[in-house]
């Protein structure tokens, strides 16, 4: 085994005392995991609880500007649900949204990993700092982050186009990169996924550095491939770290609002409405709270059921014991 | 590879024959690690170049933020927008509240998110599955549909327009996510590391803190960049919290640059630029802390 | 192991306790809501613009009540509805809230602002009609007109002359046929417009409206209807449509403030445009267009004309209005610093920075300044949009915007896209809230 601890944890130590030891834990671990859980969900249960609950009661309820200032909302069931059912825009909103998802967690994941596994083979000073420059990306604020992007692609004034026009790509002068559609969220997207990058790509090398060097090396040893060794060793070790965040990556790009908001101007056209876009236009952004409360569970739901397969994953993991 | 941090490389093929190829081996290997640092180069450049145009346009002159030609770098450069942006009202005092809301979010989310990933990692217990779906959960949950609700709760609380409140708000929306991270980092450490450190008698929780928690140490720091990003540059909650005007952060500062009246843009990338900092600066020091962390804890045979 | 594990759990929590206290104990006393401090909510375009005019109020408003302190907090456009809503929810609104002319609409139907009465405040009875429409809702008076703005059109002196205009279009033939000199002149330069106009900048598409004699929506039994599908209102937009793909090149999809046009203005770009008052200044300021100093003497302005002679274009009438909200807790401190702030001192200081005060008894206050002076008389002829209560959300949803995108980017016919925006516009008015 390792070197990587001091001799003296190999030495056995006495039977008995141990395995009282043990058992008297095993009884005082019955609450211990209870305890452990208990400020975490303090906190999140006072602050989250009675919202949740509050929510739910508002999806039933008509609960616009005019109830809000008297204080109490009108029950009419589950009409607000009806009206988002029957809503053919909703729909499509969904595909969209589900599209981009998939587009921009794909995208983060694969560049991320490969990111993190550059950084495992650089030298001190150049890990250093390309990190440096990933925590710069992740850190600037972003709807400053949006701006920059915004104006890189402006109409009037923009990099792109000035770019592609000067390498003769094309005359993009005046190039709208928002009418079109696909463009316009080509662009979101890189955006969108260029915002991501960092988070993944250091969680990602935090995780390749807990990998044992001894398993990589016995394995290379071996006379395994390159790749083999890292799908073999490095990914089943990692694949906690890949599930979760896959699935805070849905998570987070499934709800992605300002970068589509602030990059058109706070007018975004019909074909740029992803749920969270179409939540705020059609609710939140006129006062609307029951119907809301109603799409954001909706979201929640479709939520669950896209990540469905990544949650099993989570709870599994861990318990095989 | 003399690196600070132990790290499991992306494993290279093994070591040739010594006998006739020393030159080759080495040429290759300095080949590899120039090919490698050119990658990272480009990568840096190309992620890195829209923060750089951030920072360029604050120190640019007010004709050269707009131009055509683009102006690619300040050949005239002036610290007029820093300086309007540090002398606009209450810079200081924003400061001082996001780093105390930063500071309060950072160390408590990762002292409770240890505990509880611990739980939910290595107990097996009633209600983990539960648990575990209902973390996730309230994360799927979009922020502007709670808004109001917990404004409610906390104005009932009397925490509305103080920085506590906020901190405890964003407790919430950084644990769940810290939570499941940590516990993602506390099950990549093979389970025997652990069980041979409770052989000589220590007890399982003391194995906890002193051999699980150097080892998840990366985990630690990657969750608490992302505490104190979260909480650096979240918008909304402040300001439906925080009504006073000394106890804003800064990125409500930042949001005073955009009026109905025009943009003064070089200002505010300037004082984008002055609020990113504080991050990059706090990751450089953690960063070397925990590279320290994890030699000291390893090889010392 | 569980005592470790429980003095672990105490730790936390006394740890949460310690930060919550300490960060919750402020060096000040806890803000009570106490009698002795008027709330007020204002946009930081009072802060950066006319800070002098809260100064007035203020020191009035002192020398009326000694012992109490004026609290203001300035807001941002952006999400200020969401924090006013989250207030009005909790009961702990402010005592003064500044809202958006458009906005009030809405909230005077919901109840959420307290009816006041004209007479108790300085210069009601010559408020400006426009804003006065805007806080009058079911027969009653809701808030104060606090300002307004007004659009005419910014040029470029030295290129008119270079095409041989040396007096101002008085007609909208005349504008035409400059334009089209300009275009010829100018227009080889890709970049070049003769007038500016971002495609989303509806405000001067529905002055043509107005101008033709159409409107937004009417009120028809009852209910309202949206009549941009009108002959009036499509002859109208045709009219827009023909002059903007003439002369301007300006983006289609983008709208007045990305960029302001004051900024390819400032780059030449641009020989004129239709702006707001405060976009002359934003020309030369260093932190917007940073036009050289020489600009200055290049630049005018003049109100839009209309197709009919001897008027001008309406122009729209944006501004902010003042109001107590339903809940606050000091109504009468709220009313009285209102009353100092839109007193006509204060009101001078405002239209002096460069709008339009809240009565006509100071119209003549920029006559003699003449970057001034062409919004004021342009304000002669304004128009306003429908008094709805459900008129923010057809600002939200962007019906006119992309309206105006749709009818400049050939999306179909003038006649079948406006008709789609007046269903889409008919349906939301009248929709139950």
């Amino acid at each position: 085994m390792s070197s990587r601890f001091p001799a003296a944890l190999a030495e056995p130590a006495l039977v008995t005392p141990r395995r009282r030891r043990r058992l008297a834990s095993r009884i005082g671990s019955r609450s211990a995991p209870y305890l452990l859980l208990l400020p975490a969900t303090a906190v999140i249960g006072a602050v989250l609880g009675y919202p949740l609950y509050y929510m739910v009661r508002l999806s039933l309820q008509q609960y616009g500007l005019f109830q809000l200032v008297k204080h109490e909302g009108e029950w009419i069931g589950t009409r607000n649900y009806a009206q988002i059912f029957h809503d053919g825009a909703f729909w499509h909103v969904v595909v969209r949204t589900l599209g981009f998802t998939v587009a921009a967690v794909s995208l983060t994941m694969v560049l991320g990993t490969l990111i993190a596994l550059l950084l495992a083979e650089l030298g001190p000073k150049m890990r250093l700092l390309l990190t440096a420059g990933l925590i710069f990306v992740w850190a600037t604020p972003v709807v400053v982050a949006v701006d920059i992007w915004r104006w890189m692609v402006d109409y009037e004034f923009g990099v792109l186009n000035w770019l592609l026009t000067f390498l003769h790509v094309g005359n993009y002068n005046h190039h709208d990169w928002f009418v079109n559609p696909w463009t316009g969220w080509a662009v979101i997207t890189a955006l969108v996924v260029w915002g991501a990058i960092p988070f993944v790509a250091i969680t990602v090398f935090a995780g390749l550095t807990q990998v044992p060097r001894e398993l990589v090396e016995a394995a290379s040893i071996d006379g395994a491939h390159a790749w083999k060794v890292f799908r073999d060793v490095t990914v089943p070790l990692l694949k906690p770290i890949f599930v979760i965040l896959t699935s805070l990556s849905i998570i987070w790009d499934f709800q992605v609002f300002t970068q589509v908001w602030v990059m058109l101007d706070g007018h975004p056209g019909t074909d740029y409405y992803v749920m969270s876009v179409y939540a705020y236009t059609n609710s939140f952004g006129e006062s609307e709270y029951g119907l809301g409360s109603a799409i954001a569970l909706v979201m929640v739901a479709i939520l669950l059921v896209v990540s469905f397969f990544y949650i099993r994953q989570m709870v599994k993991i861990g318990e095989a014991k | 590879m003399s690196s600070g941090i132990q790290v499991a490389p992306v494993p290279v093929a093994p070591a040739p024959d010594p006998r006739g190829e020393v030159p080759r081996r080495s040429r290759r290997r300095f080949a590899r690690r120039a090919g490698l640092n050119v990658v990272a180069a480009i990568v840096f450049l190309v992620m890195i170049f829209p923060v750089y145009w951030m920072v360029a346009t604050g120190f640019k002159r007010g004709q050269d933020i707009f131009s055509d030609p683009p102006v690619w770098f300040p050949y005239h450069p002036t610290l007029a927008n820093f300086a309007d942006a540090i002398h606009r009202a209450h810079f200081w005092a924003d400061v001082k509240n996001s780093l105390i809301i930063v500071g309060g979010v950072v160390a408590l989310s990762l002292v409770l998110a240890f505990l509880a990933a611990l739980a939910l990692a290595k107990f097996g217990f009633y209600g983990r599955r539960a648990f575990i779906v209902l973390i996730i959960a309230v994360q799927m949950i979009p922020l502007n549909a709670l808004i109001i609700p917990i404004f409610l709760v906390l104005s009932k609380a009397n925490q509305v327009d103080k920085l506590s409140g906020v901190i405890v708000t964003y407790l919430t929306f950084v644990l769940p996510f810290t939570i499941w991270t940590l516990r993602g980092f506390m099950l990549g450490v093979p389970k025997d590391l652990e069980e041979a450190s409770m052989v000589d008698g220590t007890t399982r929780f003391g194995a906890f803190v002193r051999i699980l928690l150097p080892l998840v140490g990366p985990g630690l720091v990657a969750t608490s960049i992302f505490a104190f990003i979260q909480a650096w540059n979240e918008f909304i909650m402040a300001y439906v919290l925080l009504h006073s005007p000394e106890k804003q952060t800064l990125t409500l500062w930042l949001a005073t640059f955009s009026t109905s009246r025009g943009t003064a843009w070089g200002s505010l990338m300037a004082g984008a630029t002055l609020t990113a900092l504080p991050v990059v600066i706090f990751f450089v020091a953690i960063q070397r802390k925990i590279a320290f962390g994890l030699t000291a804890g390893a090889v010392r045979g | 192991m569980k005592a470790r594990i429980i003095a672990a759990v105490v730790l936390a929590v006394g740890l949460a306790v310690a930060a919550s206290t300490a960060a919750g104990s402020t060096r000040q006393p806890a803000r009570a809501v106490a009698a002795n401090e008027v709330v007020v909510w204002v946009m930081t375009d009072a802060q950066n613009g006319w800070p002098g005019a809260l100064d007035a109020a203020n020191n009035a408003f002192k020398q009326q009540h000694p012992g109490v302190d004026v609290n203001i907090q300035f807001q941002s456009w952006d999400s200020l509805l969401q924090k006013f809503d989250a207030a009005l929810a909790a009961g702990t609104t402010p005592d003064v809230i500044e809202l958006g002319n458009t906005q009030t609409t809405k909230y005077m139907a919901a109840g959420a602002l307290s009816a006041i009465k004209a007479k108790n405040y300085p210069n009601s009875a010559t408020w400006l009609s426009g804003l006065k429409a805007s806080c009058s809702y079911g027969g009653k008076l809701y808030c104060v007109p606090y300002y307004a703005g007004a659009r005419a059109v910014i040029y470029r002196k030295d290129m008119y002359a270079a095409v041989g205009v040396k007096k101002t279009p008085a007609t909208y033939a005349q504008f035409l046929s400059t334009g089209n000199k300009l275009m010829k002149k100018f227009g080889k330069n890709r970049n070049f417009s003769a007038f500016y106009e971002p495609g989303q900048n509806w405000y001067v598409a529905m002055s043509f409206v107005k101008d033709f004699g159409g409107d937004i929506a009417v009120r028809q039994n009852g209910k309202w209807k949206a009549v941009l599908d009108s002959p009036k209102a499509v002859h109208a937009l045709t009219v827009f449509k023909s002059m903007v793909l003439k002369f301007s090149r300006a983006s289609k999809t983008n709208d007045e403030a990305h960029p302001y046009p004051s900024i390819p203005f400032a780059k030449s770009r641009a020989a004129s445009f239709i702006g707001n008052g405060w976009e002359w200044p934003y020309v030369f300021d260093p932190k917007g267009g940073a036009a050289p100093k020489s600009f200055a003497a290049k630049m005018g302005a003049y109100p839009m004309p209309s197709h009919i002679k001897g008027r001008y274009m309406p122009t729209f009438l944006g501004g902010s209005d003042l109001a107590i909200p339903i809940s606050a807790k000091n109504k009468s401190l709220g009313a009285d610093w209102i009353k100092a702030f839109t007193g006509t001192a204060s009101q001078r200081i405002i239209a002096k920075a460069g709008n339009i005060a809240n009565t006509t008894t100071l119209a003549n206050v920029n006559k003699s300044n003449p970057q001034l002076a062409p919004f004021a008389k342009a304000a002669k002829y304004s128009w306003f949009i429908p008094t709805a209560p459900n008129w923010v959300t057809v600002e939200k949803a962007n019906v006119l915007k992309n309206m105006c995108t749709a009818i400049l980017t050939n999306k179909g016919s003038v006649q079948s896209v406006t008709h789609k925006a007046s269903q889409q516009i008919t349906k939301i008015l009248n929709a139950q809230s």
